[in-house]
C-alpha cells in the first residue's frame, strides 16, 4: 500500500522515535526525584518511624542509584513491563488499558466537535471576507481561542448540569458499557475542550482559504465559469488541506495535554489525572508510564499526519 | 442552625456544648443509631431488607485496602464499610463502645481479657473467633508489611484463651488499647483470605466482617461493595450496595452530590458550608472533628527555647479570629490539641491558650525580646495553608515577630522539619488526631518523638501523668489524667494549637441517618435511602 518512499520516510520516522522516548522518559524521571518529597515516606503512613521509611526504601530499591533504577525501568518498559503502582500495587499496563481509552474518548469527541463546527464556520467565514458575518466568526474565534477550557467548563457545569440538568456535572461512563451515557457524559468536557479547537480551525481554515481564492489558480477557475461553490469545496479545501492537517495534529497533542485540567474539573478517570494524582504521591512508575503512553500517542498522531501529507499532497513524499 | 453554629468558650461546660453541633434531625438519627451500637448487639429494632444504592464521594484513592499494610488517614472511610473494629466508639465523644469485642477488662494492670461476639463470620465464611483475633494481632504486631507495629509496641504476647476469649500480656500498663484497637489494628481480616500467612495481603481483595463485602476497586475512579447480609449488627447495613467515588477535588466533589450523582460528599472546604446550605436539594452534616491546626515549635534553640516567649505567642495568637478569617467561621478554637465534644477535654489546660495581648507584651518584655524578633517559618504551598500563613503572620506581628514562610510539599516540608535535619522553627500544619488521646500526647510530646522536633523534654510531671492515664480503665480517672498532662503542655507552650476543623458533609435529601463523627473520618452502616 505504501509506496518505496513513504516506507523509508516510515521507516526513518520510526527510528527516530526512539532518541524522543528514551529523552523523554529519561528527562521525567530525572525531574521526578528533583522534586522534593518521597514515596518511602507516603508509603510508610503517618506516624512512621526513620526506620521504617528506610525499611520501606530497602523493599522497594528506592536506596539504589538512579541510573541503576532508570535503567531497570527500561529494561522492564523494553519487555512490556510497566511494572506495578508502588501505591496501589496495580499493573500500570492495566492502568494505561482502563483510563487511556477515556481520554482518547474525550479527545476524539473533541476534535470531532472541533472539525465540525471548525470547518463550515471557517468555510462561511472565507467565502465573504471582510463582511460582517466574516467579522463575526473571527471575533468568535478570538474569544474561544482566549477563554481558558477550564473556566469555561465551569461554566457549562454550572449552567448545563446544576442549573437544569441536562447532562451529568461528573464521572464518566466508558463507551463499550453504555454508549449513549458515555455521549452524554463527555459531552461537557469535549464542548470544553473543543471551544478553542472550534475558534483555531476555523481561523487557520479561513485565512488559508482566503490566500488561495485570491490566487491566480482560483482566477482561472473563475474564468473558465465554474460555480463558486464547486470552486470552493472541490479544489479550494483540497488546496488547504494540508495546512488544516496541520492545525487538526497539534490541536490533538494539545488536546491530549489539555484533558489535565479538564478531567480533574469532571471526575474523569483518565490520563490526566492518574498523572496528577501519581506525581503528588511521587508514585513515579506510574507516573513514567503514563508519560510513555502520552509521547507514544503524539509520536503516532505526527506519523500518522506525515503518512497523510503525501496522500494529501503527493509532491511531499517525493520531495 | 446560625446560632448553633456559633463557636463555645472553654467556660461552657454544659452538655450541648460538648455535642458536635450536626443538623437537628440527623443528630437525632445519629444518637438511634448510637444507642443501637452502644447496646451492644440488642437492636433497637430489626431494620427492614436492606435496599438502595448508596454512592459517596471519597477524597482520595486508598493506599491499600489492607489495614496492616495501607498508610494514609484517608483510607478508614473505606476500610470501615468491609472490616470491623474489635472496640467501636461515640460518634459524639469517642468514647469506646462495644465493637467485634463484646467487652474487655484488665484483669491487672497488664493483662487485658477481650470476650468476643459469637456468631459472626467473615466474608468469606468462616468463623470469627478468637484464634482468627490471635492471628491478627500478631500480625499487626510483627509481620514486616506491617504498618502499625507501633501501636501495638506495649503488647507482649497474644494468646487465644478461650473459643471467643483473646487476652493480651502487656509490656507496660496501657489503658489506651482499647481505643488504639478501634483503629486499624483492631480491624479484623480473615485469616483464611491470607491463607494464614501473617506475610500475605489482601490490599485489593478485602475481606472481613464488615457491612459490605468487597465487590470491585478501580483505582483512581471508585470502590464498591454489597450489603453483607450476615452481619452481626441487625438491620445493618440499610443499603444493598455501596460506591465510594474517588474526587480529589473537592469543590468537583460538591458539585457531583449538588447535580444528583452522588449522595454524600464528605469533608467539603468549610468555605462552602454557606453553598451547602443555600443548595435545595443538599442538606448540611457537619460537627468537630479531632483535626487541630496548629504551630509546630522548634523549642530547642533560639529564642523559642524560652517558655515565656512561647507562652507570649501562644497569648498572643486569637483564636476566635483565627477561625473567622480562616474558616469562615466554621469551626471552633482549638484551647489545646482537642475539640472540645471530647471526653478528655479539660478546662484547666484551656486556661493557658486565652488571648491576652498585654499578657504576652508583658512575657515577651521579661526575656528581654520586646523589641522582637525573626523567625524561619515552614508552611504548605496549597492556597489555603498560604492564607493561614499570612494570618498567623499578621496575628504574631502584634509581638513583633516577623519571618518568612518558606513553603513545599507536605511530605517533603514536614520530613525535613521533624527528622533529622530540623529545618526551620516553626511549622504551620495540623495534627489529624488519634482516637485515643494518651496516643497524641505521648507522639507529639515524648522527648523521643518524632512529632517533637527539638525532642525537648516534656515539663515534669508529664510522663507521670501519661502513665497515670494509661494505668486505670476508668474514664473520669483517665480524663483527670490526661487533662493534667494537656495542661502541663499547654502552660510550656509546647505546640501552639489554633483551631479545630469541622467535618463538612453535603447529603441528598434521601440521605437518612447519616451522622459526622468526631474522629473526622466517615462510617455509613446507618445510612439508609428513603
Amino acid at each position: 500500500m505504501l509506496n518505496p518512499l513513504q516506507r523509508r520516510m516510515l521507516r526513518r520516522r520510526l527510528l527516530q522515535a526512539i532518541p524522543v522516548l528514551f529523552l523523554a522518559t529519561f528527562s521525567v524521571f530525572m525531574l521526578m526525584k528533583l522534586l522534593p518529597g518521597d514515596v518511602a515516606v507516603v508509603l510508610a503512613g503517618e506516624q512512621a518511624t526513620d526506620e521504617r521509611i528506610a525499611e520501606i526504601r530497602e523493599i522497594y530499591g528506592l536506596n539504589r542509584p538512579l541510573l541503576v533504577q532508570y535503567g531497570d525501568w527500561v529494561l522492564g518498559a523494553l519487555q512490556g513491563d510497566l511494572s506495578q503502582s508502588l501505591l496501589s500495587g496495580e499493573e500500570i499496563s492495566t492502568t494505561i488499558a482502563r483510563v487511556f481509552p477515556n481520554t482518547l474518548f474525550i479527545v476524539a469527541y473533541a476534535i470531532v466537535i472541533s472539525i465540525v463546527l471548525g470547518v463550515p464556520l471557517g468555510v462561511l467565514a472565507a467565502s465573504r471576507p471582510n463582511t460582517w458575518v466574516d467579522k463575526f466568526v473571527m471575533t468568535f474565534s478570538s474569544v474561544g481561542v482566549a477563554l481558558p477550557n477550564f473556566w469555561l467548563a465551569m461554566i457549562f457545569v454550572g449552567a448545563f448540569a446544576l442549573n437544569r440538568a441536562w447532562l451529568p456535572a461528573t464521572g464518566f461512563v466508558p463507551p463499550q458499557e453504555d454508549f449513549f451515557a458515555a455521549v452524554s457524559h463527555a459531552t461537557l468536557p469535549a464542548v470544553a475542550l473543543a471551544a478553542s479547537g472550534v475558534a483555531e480551525v476555523a481561523r487557520q481554515l479561513r485565512s488559508s482559504l482566503v490566500e488561495i481564492l485570491q490566487s491566480q489558480h482560483f482566477r482561472t477557475l473563475h474564468a473558465k465559469g465554474l460555480h463558486p461553490r464547486a470552486m470552493l469545496w472541490r479544489h479550494g479545501l483540497r488546496n488547504v488541506s494540508v495546512n488544516l492537517l496541520t492545525v487538526i495534529s497539534l490541536l490533538v497533542n494539545r488536546t491530549l495535554a489539555a484533558t489535565v485540567v479538564v478531567e480533574a474539573v469532571f471526575a474523569i478517570p483518565g490520563m490526566g489525572t492518574t498523572m496528577v494524582n501519581a506525581t503528588l504521591q511521587r508514585d513515579f512508575p506510574v507516573v513514567q508510564g503514563v508519560v510513555l503512553m502520552m509521547v507514544l500517542t503524539v509520536i503516532t498522531v505526527n506519523l500518522i499526519t506525515d503518512m497523510l501529507y503525501s496522500v494529501l499532497d503527493p509532491r511531499i513524499g517525493q520531495k | 442552625m446560625t446560632d448553633r453554629s456559633k463557636t463555645h468558650g472553654p467556660h461552657e461546660q454544659g452538655l450541648l456544648a460538648r455535642l458536635p453541633q450536626l443538623r437537628r434531625r440527623q443528630f437525632l438519627a445519629g444518637a438511634a443509631a448510637l444507642s443501637a451500637l452502644g447496646a451492644a448487639g440488642v437492636p433497637l429494632r430489626a431494620g427492614a431488607a436492606p435496599s438502595g444504592h448508596l454512592r459517596v464521594v471519597a477524597n482520595a484513592n486508598p493506599s491499600s485496602l489492607d489495614p496492616a499494610t495501607g498508610g494514609a488517614g484517608s483510607d478508614h472511610v473505606f476500610l470501615y464499610c468491609f472490616y470491623d473494629t474489635l472496640v467501636d466508639w461515640d460518634f459524639a465523644t469517642l468514647a469506646p463502645q462495644p465493637g467485634l469485642a463484646e467487652s474487655w477488662e484488665f484483669t491487672d494492670p497488664q493483662t487485658l481479657v477481650f470476650t468476643l461476639r459469637q456468631g459472626v463470620t467473615f466474608h468469606d465464611g468462616t468463623p470469627f473467633d478468637a484464634a482468627a483475633v490471635a492471628f491478627n494481632l500478631q500480625r499487626n504486631r510483627t509481620a514486616e508489611l506491617s504498618n502499625i507495629k507501633n501501636d501495638l509496641a506495649n503488647v507482649e504476647t497474644v494468646e487465644a484463651t478461650g473459643e471467643h476469649e483473646v487476652t493480651l500480656k502487656l509490656s507496660a500498663p496501657d489503658t489506651a488499647l482499647p481505643l488504639i484497637l478501634s483503629d486499624r489494628a483492631g480491624m479484623m481480616v480473615s485469616p483464611a483470605a491470607l491463607g494464614n500467612d501473617p506475610e500475605a495481603k489482601v490490599d485489593r481483595a478485602p475481606v472481613g466482617t464488615g457491612p459490605w463485602t468487597f465487590t470491585a476497586w478501580t483505582d483512581g475512579d471508585k470502590v464498591s461493595g454489597a450489603a453483607n447480609p450476615d452481619h452481626w449488627r441487625e438491620g445493618i447495613p440499610k443499603v444493598e450496595s455501596i460506591e465510594l467515588q474517588i474526587i480529589p477535588e473537592r469543590a468537583t466533589a460538591l458539585r457531583a452530590a449538588q447535580s444528583g450523582q452522588a449522595d454524600i460528599a464528605y469533608q467539603i472546604s468549610e468555605q462552602q458550608k454557606v453553598l451547602i446550605e443555600k443548595m435545595p436539594t443538599l442538606e448540611l452534616a457537619f460537627g468537630p472533628t479531632l483535626y487541630v491546626y496548629q504551630l509546630y515549635l522548634n523549642a530547642s534553640r533560639g529564642p523559642l527555647s524560652d517558655p515565656r516567649i512561647r507562652k507570649a505567642i501562644t497569648m498572643a495568637v486569637d483564636r476566635e479570629d483565627w477561625v473567622k478569617a480562616t474558616q469562615a467561621g466554621v469551626g471552633e478554637p482549638a484551647w489545646m490539641n482537642l475539640p472540645q465534644a471530647h471526653w478528655a477535654w479539660s478546662e484547666e489546660a484551656a486556661k493557658y491558650t486565652q488571648h491576652d495581648l498585654d499578657r504576652a507584651r508583658a512575657l515577651m518584655k521579661e526575656a528581654g525580646v520586646e523589641g522582637g524578633f525573626e523567625l524561619d517559618f515552614r508552611g504548605y504551598t496549597d492556597q489555603a495553608s498560604v492564607q493561614r500563613s499570612e494570618v498567623i503572620l499578621q496575628q504574631l506581628g502584634k509581638l513583633n515577630i516577623t519571618g518568612r514562610f518558606t513553603n513545599g510539599t507536605i511530605a517533603e516540608t514536614s520530613s525535613r522539619f521533624f527528622s533529622a535535619e530540623k529545618a526551620g522553627d516553626v511549622l504551620l500544619s495540623a495534627w489529624t488526631g488519634r482516637p485515643d488521646p494518651s496516643l497524641t500526647y505521648s507522639l507529639l510530646y515524648s522527648e523521643s518523638s518524632y512529632y517533637n522536633p527539638g525532642r525537648v523534654a516534656p515539663p515534669e510531671g508529664f510522663e507521670a501523668a501519661m502513665a497515670d492515664s494509661r494505668a486505670t480503665a476508668d474514664q473520669a480517672e483517665r480524663a483527670a489524667a490526661l487533662g493534667r498532662a494537656q495542661a502541663l503542655v499547654m502552660d510550656a507552650a509546647l505546640t501552639i494549637p489554633l483551631s479545630i476543623r469541622y467535618e463538612v458533609d453535603a447529603l441528598s435529601t434521601k440521605v437518612q441517618g447519616y451522622s459526622a463523627n468526631l474522629l473526622g473520618k466517615p462510617k455509613f452502616l446507618h445510612v439508609g435511602l428513603g
